[in-house]
């Protein structure tokens, strides 16, 4: 016929489903937290530990004596990666507080799930924010520092019996980053307010710390060591790289995976609870 | 509604409210929002860890506790190291920072701005309401955690340690005052005080630690100067750690809760607040 | 000049950005609509008005008062915010309690009040329910109760009658319609002309933080000689009407309807045209008449450049 019929077609295709659904939720987020100038301030101060190690390694490569005082084995990226759980603690605190708290009260919430997204790509969207974060002050750093190292001693880490370097920062890293993440997450999920999540995560840990504290330095219950998260990680990288931890840090390994794998299952299942589209008030 | 406006007889609508009415319906108000909240629950957690540990003390620890301490002692390790230290600053940087900046976030501020109340009871009055919660929710637990440990092994040395938990109380409520007061100041000033607050805990106030002069310029130095605690093998901290006079501390804190507070409630008197459409 | 609120050269800016632009202003007893499209800077004079922001230049006065500066007005005057936004924990009886206490209303005359404010929006019913479990519409009454509770003689109403369904809304408007016959004033803040129509035809009208015109919608559309009027009438002999007026130069243009029956006239001076049209009337078959330009939303859309 001359004269097209302009009605309404259905549209017949099927759009292919994304796997990186959750993909757009932690660009936007990062965007966010990124434009923050203080927060790159501390971003910037989580690298100085970095910078600090490659002199380290400079130095005893110049001065090979100096490698009796400052070990540049497989040590040094396990106290690397050691000393930077608390600063990834800081950043999270910093840049990750709110990301579902600030949903929760606003009620973006709801805008994310009326869309195809799952709850699952709701909190893979988020946690992935708060990888990224955390992976930029530990993995990242560490296996940068592992290059660095490669290049400037090559006869030092270039050896079989260092093989094993490489994959225990992945491993050690993507652990803190993992746990540290987890629960922020979930310590969010508990408020609308990102400011009482910020401050309750990090009561949570000097709560923990406390009770660490006292129950090994005076009761020597050497159990209680596992009471603390950083304790655990710490335990487990000392473990991973052959560093000797102090006499108050000692954990058994074994046990302190249990326990972050425990942790990290009760944040999935407060996440599961509490990551809603609507609030029942009752 | 009457069909012309009807004024109360003895009410004056050319002045404000009473300001201690205005403080005290603020005050009401406030707390009505502070307690029975999760907040205040994983506060009371945190405060309440001591009561905790001092029943885990009493059921599983006692036998264990080494022959050089006694239940007094591991209480006063608990007070200057963990309340002191971390537990009570953190309260009041949980709550006080949050004391305006919670009504700006929820817009709730604006109700309070609309009433004829002058805008320092209204400040006055959520800072009295922090205050009671806080010290509502430490105090007790501090007491109860006393009990538990000074009593482990018998009430014996329970009449002589009394008066020093008089005294932990008393620095207790001085340090929730002027940490309160202070963060109430940050809460105000800053946009976002959570991470200056945490800074000022744990960086500024090293300087209690340091020879000199520099400790008068931290709270944590007067709140330890108040209590008789010195908890063992504090290391270098011990070395430099110095106890300063009682009313100097006394005198400092209730200045510093003071000028704080009045530096808040002048720039809450001032500021507009004007809510993000 | 002396009204409730009153503007006098006042100004405001934001950094750079001028929100409000020396604006001159009197509101005075009865129904006044604020009108303006979104960034007019409404919600900036609103809050002029209601003290929450201080002008950069320039005086707001209310009741007499400075706005700014001066919490004791608001024992005389109420304000509905636009914002969604309560202390979720309390029920909607407590909400307008603790208000009431904030007004240093005694217990007693508190409980009185706040039953009188939830029983004018409806609201009874559900008052010791959390108001966070309220439907939006519900949550705007109690917004509207708060700012009635106390008897005020200004209310400053900011998009009152948002998310309320039919029924309330006509509740709404004739209770502001009663408020404005007792002689309070009124100052209705919206972007949604038919809401304003609905309760009066004194306007305010703003755009770019600059006032465009004031007073009666009528007046103001009689003044603005670059839009001529449109009048549209029906008769059985719609060109004998067209014949009577043709000659008069405030014609300025004749059409007519699909069917026939419909005449559609431009004229410069409406108030002629009526009088010309008088005298054809009966002769001419009028069955029907109306002017689709006279509304708000003309005048509106007429003083607003897209």
């Amino acid at each position: 016929m001359p004269i097209y019929d302009q009605g309404y077609r259905r549209y017949e295709a099927r759009g292919p489903l994304r796997t990186l659904r959750f993909w757009p939720i932690t660009r936007e987020a990062l965007r966010l937290v990124l434009s923050r100038r203080a927060f790159l301030g501390l971003l910037a101060v989580g690298w100085l530990p970095f910078v600090v190690r490659v002199i380290q390694i400079y130095i005893v490569t110049r001065f090979p004596e100096a490698g009796r005082v400052l070990p540049v084995d497989g040590r040094l990226f396990g106290e690397y990666l050691n000393t930077q759980i608390g600063l990834a603690l800081f950043l999270t605190i910093f840049g990750g507080a709110g990301l579902i708290a600030n949903d929760l009260r606003t009620g973006a919430i709801l805008v994310y799930l009326s869309r195809p997204l799952t709850r699952r790509d709701y909190v893979l969207g988020k946690l992935s924010v708060l990888l990224a974060l955390n992976a930029s002050v530990t993995l990242v750093p560490a296996l940068l520092l592992y290059g660095i190292g490669l290049a400037l001693a090559p006869e030092q880490y270039m050896t079989w019996s260092l093989w094993w370097i490489g994959p225990a920062i992945v491993l050690h890293a993507t652990l803190i980053c993992v746990s540290i993440s987890l629960l922020s997450l979930a310590v969010s999920s508990l408020t609308k307010s990102a400011r009482i999540a910020g401050l309750g995560f990090f009561g949570l840990f000097v709560g923990l710390e406390m009770a660490r504290g006292v129950l090994r330095n005076i009761f020597d219950v050497r159990g209680a060591t596992l009471l603390s998260i950083q304790a655990d990680l710490r335990g487990i990288g000392s473990a991973l790289f052959g560093v000797t931890p102090s006499r108050f840090d000692l954990v058994d390994w074994p046990a302190a995976a249990l326990v972050l794998l425990l942790v990290a299952a009760g944040c999935l299942l407060l996440l599961r609870s509490r990551v809603r589209a609507v609030e029942i008030v009752r | 509604m009457s069909a012309t406006p009807v004024t109360a007889p003895g009410r004056d609508t050319t002045r404000t409210v009473p300001w201690s009415d205005a403080f005290r319906a603020i005050f009401e108000l406030a707390l009505n929002g502070m307690i029975w909240t999760r907040r205040s629950l994983l506060m009371g957690a945190l405060l309440g860890l001591p009561v905790l540990f001092a029943v885990l003390y009493r059921v599983v620890l006692v036998a264990k506790l080494p022959a050089q301490m006694t239940g007094f002692d591991l209480y006063g390790v608990i007070v200057a190291l963990y309340v002191l230290r971390n537990a009570l600053p953190l309260a009041a940087l949980f709550y006080a920072v949050s004391l305006v900046a919670d009504e700006v976030e929820g817009r709730t501020i604006t109700y309070l701005l609309t009433r004829p109340v002058p805008r320092s009871a209204v400040l006055l009055g959520k800072f009295a309401a922090y205050l009671a919660t806080t010290v509502g929710l430490l105090l007790p637990a501090t007491v109860v955690t006393f009990f538990l440990l000074v009593t482990a092994q018998g009430a014996a040395g329970l009449h002589a340690a009394v008066p020093h938990l008089f005294r932990d109380l008393g620095a207790m409520a001085m340090g929730l005052a002027a940490y309160g007061a202070l963060f109430t100041l940050m809460g105000v000033l800053l946009r976002r005080p959570v991470i200056p607050g945490l800074l000022f805990l744990y960086v500024w106030e090293l300087l209690a630690h340091l020879p000199g002069y520099l400790p008068r310029f931290t709270i944590s130095a007067y709140l330890r100067s108040l209590v008789t605690h010195r908890p063992p093998d504090e290391g270098l901290m011990e070395v430099f750690g110095q106890a300063l006079p009682v009313g100097l501390s006394l005198l400092s804190l209730t200045a510093m809760a003071v000028v704080f507070l009045a530096a808040a409630v002048w720039i809450f008197s001032r500021r507009e607040y004007v809510l993000e459409q | 000049m002396s009204g409730a609120i009153e503007f006098v050269r006042a100004s405001r800016w934001y950094g750079p950005v001028i929100a409000l632009n020396d604006v001159t202003v009197t509101v005075g007893p009865g129904v006044t609509g604020l009108l303006g499209p979104n960034g007019a800077g409404k919600s900036t004079f609103l809050k002029l008005a209601a003290g929450q922001l201080a002008p950069s230049q320039g005086e707001v006065r209310l009741l007499g008062k400075p706005a700014w500066g001066s919490p004791e007005i608001f024992h005389r005057a109420g304000l509905c915010p636009e914002a969604d936004a309560f202390w979720d924990n309390l029920s909607g009886f407590e909400f307008l309690m603790a208000l009431l206490r904030l007004t240093g209303y005694g217990e007693a005359e508190c409980r009185q009040r706040t039953e009188a404010a939830l029983e004018q929006v409806d609201l009874m019913a559900a008052r010791h329910r959390r108001v966070g479990g309220y439907s939006k519409g519900m949550r705007q009454r109690v917004k509207l109760a708060q700012a009635l509770a106390h008897d005020p003689e200004v209310l400053l109403l900011d998009e009152p009658l948002s998310g309320m369904d039919p029924v309330n809304r006509r509740r709404i408007v004739d209770l502001v319609k009663r408020l404005a016959k007792a002689g309070r004033t009124v100052l209705v803040s919206s972007h949604i002309l038919h809401e304003v129509e609905a309760m009066t035809r004194r306007v305010l009208l703003i755009n770019n933080g600059r006032i465009l015109a004031e007073g009666d919608v009528r007046e103001i559309r009689d003044l603005m000689d670059q839009h001529p009027h449109t009048v549209s009438v029906r008769a059985r002999d719609p060109r004998a009407i067209a014949r009577a007026v043709v000659d008069h130069d405030h014609v300025l243009s004749l059409s007519f309807g699909a069917e026939g029956s419909w005449l559609t006239v431009q004229t410069a001076r409406p108030d002629e045209f009526y009088g010309a049209l008088l005298e054809i009337a009966e002769s001419a078959g009028l069955e029907e008449m109306f002017a689709p330009d006279e509304d708000l939303g003309s005048v509106f859309h007429y003083l607003v450049p897209r």
